[in-house]
């Protein structure tokens, strides 16, 4: 079997920069250790959310942000291209009903009760907005991943109009029930029965009920509308602690429409090293069960994210590394004496921004911003420059660059 | 000011300070303990849990093996539910000059500590990470010990004898009258108010910091606290106490303790046991160290590092040589400082906290002209009544029966959503650390990522706290933690770390909670 391009990883940037590859005719193959951070995160893609202040209109933002960031990822993309991205993301994936745009952040409330600034959301969590005022109920299941009387109460310290209800709809025999549990338990129509009879006339018809965000999986549209309908209010879901119900349907939508579409997924196989010579990557070698395998293509993506997922290896003597092709890295520790780390946790980190730097087609480069492999990008949590985690910006970032980086390879092979 | 009258007081909160009070309100005495924290936070919680065979101090520090063979068979009758009865080895590695066991074996001998020379494939053969070209190894009756559940059991004893324990009360003064020590002013830091504790003796089993509080009674006791660092590994690397067959050095022992294996240790003077930094070159030697009694040592996932304070007395007048013993120090300041109403009791090790803690009621009771024989070496502590050591898997075989039939707070430590509803209740705090002491809470591979949200949750219900001070609990968690993970991120807890990134300041956005 021959590819157009492989790309190394299945979160976000990966799946995002495949299925754009093979929505275009090319035969792409994503090889991946394992499934991405999707599962780890929520699945609204905020693009930017803090810079210094909170952000409120992204596209007004970008411009002065890439400015005083000029090694952040967001500098190597136009406005233009983002917006793009996100619409084409949109309409990729009509199940999940994304709504939003640059144009303006939502403000969703977390499972702690802070508002946080969301580009582009899911439909099942938009009526969390909470910019628009009026009242909200949060509604508990005894889920151990949620505590609605907590955040309410914090979004009531910061002038909300919140409370919180508890549940206890019926778990059957067990009683450790996870996020999942209770997205497939939402799945049963006897379950929503419960759910809506231990409600109802406990809610106010101007409040809008929260929940955590475990609405079902593959038929969340269907359970979502189901209970905005026979609550006869606004129904929404808060996100909380991995695994993240709202991400593994993102990620179960981005494999199904890539496999639609020509694409191949392999999970459960670590990239461990590279075939070279011209300046090119000439194939990549994986380990796979029963021996190691080379996948060649004329194209490849890097997309194994940073520190969380194992793109970035740190050893026991502080030696960093990329673990697919060691590439070169910016934002290291020890250059000017710095440690890694402060010993103030709320704080930015030294090696926060600790990441792969790209040239302007996002192909990794040396310190010089020479590329080092005319065929090779790179894509997401992978990428030097950024701190998403603190800048709101995770799914925003990995979106923009895979976009991006297929639509360096596209331009290449045209 | 808020007065209470007692026979004793005792300042500190750590295992000798808990004995004490144990052993002043068995002997009948009207006993109150303050501690400026919680229990056990200072150098007890913080030492690497291994209960003394008294091998390791067979050679250089006969008197002291020879209390730590009698401790060591003492509190396995009484404090069984605080010790895991693992077993000890002392093994001479490619690094260890091995006629020194012979030195060991006689060391041993002489002291009284149980020894048996075991051959190199039967101790691989228990151990089979130990490093293959160990040439000889000895097995002891090293044990692991739970320092908090041994203070903790010290404490509600003394409580079921009339003692009072005020947790969170710092001393501002000791009060005289002329030469007489008549008691302490306290604060409870948590409210700022002050109480008069009026004593008939104090005693002072603030270890580390004794020196400080001799000094608020114009007495003058040098202590030269030392620093020790330890570092928790994930999983149990060894499941029996290893020690390194040699003169006691740094980084030559790996105790198996609870979920995690932990390696310690260093000594270098510190001016302040409040100020103690933990700097890479002292990691490094840890996990080189570690690296010849477990090859792979590095490659395994390290979770946390802190260092404790050793309170090493400094004899300074002729008084102190006479007072002093090898292994601890009594000082009865009628004699030494002319003060009366005072006594100090320092230096030592946790292993010996019972006897530390008997001489110094013995001082108190002299000071107080009565004559009660202690008996804390006959009664077991609450919870250890049965005799049974506690194992490795106790907490999973309770679940195991009925899987899931339970929902579990804190994956790590297996600790159940009632047993942490009941610890909150029952320790009635607003600080999650507190909880941290009592269960083990956040004390895994994740160090709190899933079960801190969860528990500040909990906490915001159980203590019906506002959302202002439940954010206060995991903020403060957060941070503390933070301390303990920065300086040794490496590897597998590195990816650990940088999760736990995502989900607090990411996905949950704690870092914009108000405060």
């Amino acid at each position: 079997m021959t590819y157009d391009a492989v790309v190394i990883g299945a979160g976000l940037a990966g799946l995002t920069a495949a299925l754009r590859l093979a929505d275009e005719g090319r035969r792409v193959l994503v090889v991946a250790r394992g499934v991405g951070s999707t599962h780890l995160a929520p699945a609204t893609i905020d693009v930017l959310g803090f810079a210094g202040e909170r952000v409120e209109r992204p596209a007004e933002a970008l411009p002065t942000f890439v400015d005083s960031h000029p090694g952040h990822p967001y500098a190597r993309l136009s406005v233009e291209h983002f917006a793009a991205g996100i619409e084409w993301f949109k309409a990729r994936l009509p199940g999940l009903g994304y709504r939003g745009g640059l144009e303006e952040n939502v403000l969703l409330p977390t499972a702690v009760g802070v508002a946080k600034p969301s580009a582009v959301v899911p439909e099942t969590m938009a009526a969390g907005d909470l910019r628009a005022g009026g009242r909200f109920v949060f509604v508990g299941l005894g889920l151990k991943d949620f505590y609605p009387a907590y955040l309410a109460d914090n979004l009531g310290q910061a002038g909300a109009s919140a409370r919180a209800i508890e549940l206890t709809p019926p778990r059957g025999a067990q009683t450790d029930v996870s996020s999942v549990g209770f997205a497939r338990r939402f799945e049963q129509p006897a379950f929503r029965d419960a759910v809506v009879r231990e409600l109802a006339g406990h809610t106010e018809p101007d409040e809008r009920i929260g929940f955590p965000a475990v609405l079902g999986l593959e038929r969340v549209g269907e359970v979502w509308r189901e209970l905005e309908a026979r609550l006869e209010r606004q129904v929404f879901e808060v996100p909380t602690l991995p695994p993240s119900v709202s991400g593994i349907r993102l990620f179960e939508a981005m494999t199904a429409a890539l496999r639609r579409a020509g694409g191949r997924i392999l999970l459960g196989q670590s990239v461990v090293g590279a075939e070279t010579g011209n300046g090119r990557i000439e194939g990549v070698v994986a380990q796979a069960a029963a021996r190691p395998t080379t996948y060649r293509a004329p194209s490849f993506v890097l997309a194994t994210g940073g520190l969380a997922a194992g793109g970035i290896h740190v050893d026991s003597y502080g030696k960093i590394r990329e673990t697919v092709f060691d590439l070169a890295l910016a934002g290291l520790p020890g250059a000017n004496g710095r440690p890694p780390f402060l010993p103030t946790y709320f704080v930015e980190q030294p090696l926060d921004r600790l990441g792969v730097p790209v040239d302007d087609q996002l192909r990794p480069t040396d310190i010089d911003g020479r590329p080092l492999f005319e065929n090779l990008h790179a894509a997401g949590a992978t990428l030097a420059g950024a701190v998403p985690w603190r800048e709101a910006s995770g799914n925003g970032l990995s979106l923009a660059t895979g976009y991006a980086a297929a639509g360096a390879i596209l331009e290449n092979m045209s | 000011v808020a007065a209470l009258e007692t026979e004793v007081l005792v300042i500190g909160g750590g295992s000798t300070g808990a004995g004490v009070a144990r052993d002043a309100a068995m002997r009948g005495l009207q006993t109150v303990l303050v501690e400026r924290k919680d229990l056990a936070d200072g150098t007890t919680g913080r030492y690497h849990g291994l209960l003394h065979s008294g091998g390791r101090y067979a050679v250089k520090d006969p008197e002291a093996a020879k209390e730590c063979v009698v401790e060591n068979a003492i509190l396995r009758r009484i404090a069984a539910d605080c010790i895991e009865d693992t077993g000890g080895l002392f093994v001479s590695t490619p690094w260890d000059d091995d006629a020194f066991g012979d030195t060991f074996l006689e060391g041993c001998r002489a002291t009284g500590v149980t020894v048996e020379e075991v051959g190199v494939a039967e101790a691989l053969r228990r151990e089979p990470r130990l490093h293959p070209g160990i040439s000889r190894a000895f097995a002891v009756p090293d044990a692991s010990l739970d320092p908090w559940k041994l203070v903790w059991g010290n404490a509600r004893s003394a409580k079921e004898h009339g003692a009072q324990i005020l947790l969170y009360h710092r001393v501002d003064a000791l009060e005289r009258d002329g030469q007489k020590v008549t008691g302490a002013v306290v604060r409870n830091e948590l409210t700022g108010e002050q109480v008069r504790v009026h004593a008939a003796v104090v005693v002072n089993a603030a270890g580390a910091w004794a020196g400080q509080i001799a000094e608020l009674a114009g007495g003058r006791v040098k202590i030269l606290p030392g620093k020790g660092i330890m570092i928790a590994m994930n999983h149990r690397l060894v499941n029996t106490v290893v020690n390194r067959c040699k003169m006691p050095a740094d980084g030559d022992i790996l105790v198996p303790i609870r979920t995690v294996s932990v390696i310690g240790t260093t000594d270098s003077p510190v001016a302040d046991p409040d100020d103690l930094e933990v700097t890479q070159s002292e990691i490094d030697e840890m996990l080189d160290e570690g690296e010849k009694l477990v090859p792979g040592f590095r490659e395994a996932r390290a979770l946390r590092v802190w260092a404790g304070a050793r309170p090493l007395f400094a004899p300074e007048k002729v008084e102190d040589t006479r007072e002093v013993s090898r292994s601890h120090a009594l000082i009865d300041h009628r004699m030494r400082d002319d003060v009366e109403g005072l006594v100090t009791i320092t230096g030592g090790k946790t292993t010996t906290f019972r006897l530390m803690a008997e001489v110094a009621v013995d001082a108190a009771c002299a000071q107080l002209g009565v004559d009660r024989p202690c008996r804390t070496h006959e009664e077991p502590l609450p919870g250890s009544e049965e005799g049974q050591f506690y194992t490795l898997g106790a907490r999973l075989r309770a679940r195991e029966p009925r899987p899931q039939s339970e929902e579990i707070i804190c994956e790590c430590e297996l600790i159940t959503r009632q047993r942490l509803e009941e610890a909150m209740q029952r320790r009635h705090t607003e600080n999650l650390d507190d909880i941290r002491r009592t269960l083990r809470l956040g004390m895994g591979p994740c160090q709190g990522g899933f079960c801190i949200y969860r528990a500040t949750g909990i906490l915001h219900a159980v203590e019906r706290l506002d959302g202002r001070a439940a954010n206060e609990a995991l903020l403060a968690f957060l941070q503390e933690r933070w301390k303990g993970v920065h300086p040794i991120l490496y590897g597998d807890q590195m990816r650990q770390a940088r999760l736990d990134d995502w989900i607090f300041q990411g996905l949950l956005g704690v870092q914009h909670l108000p405060s």
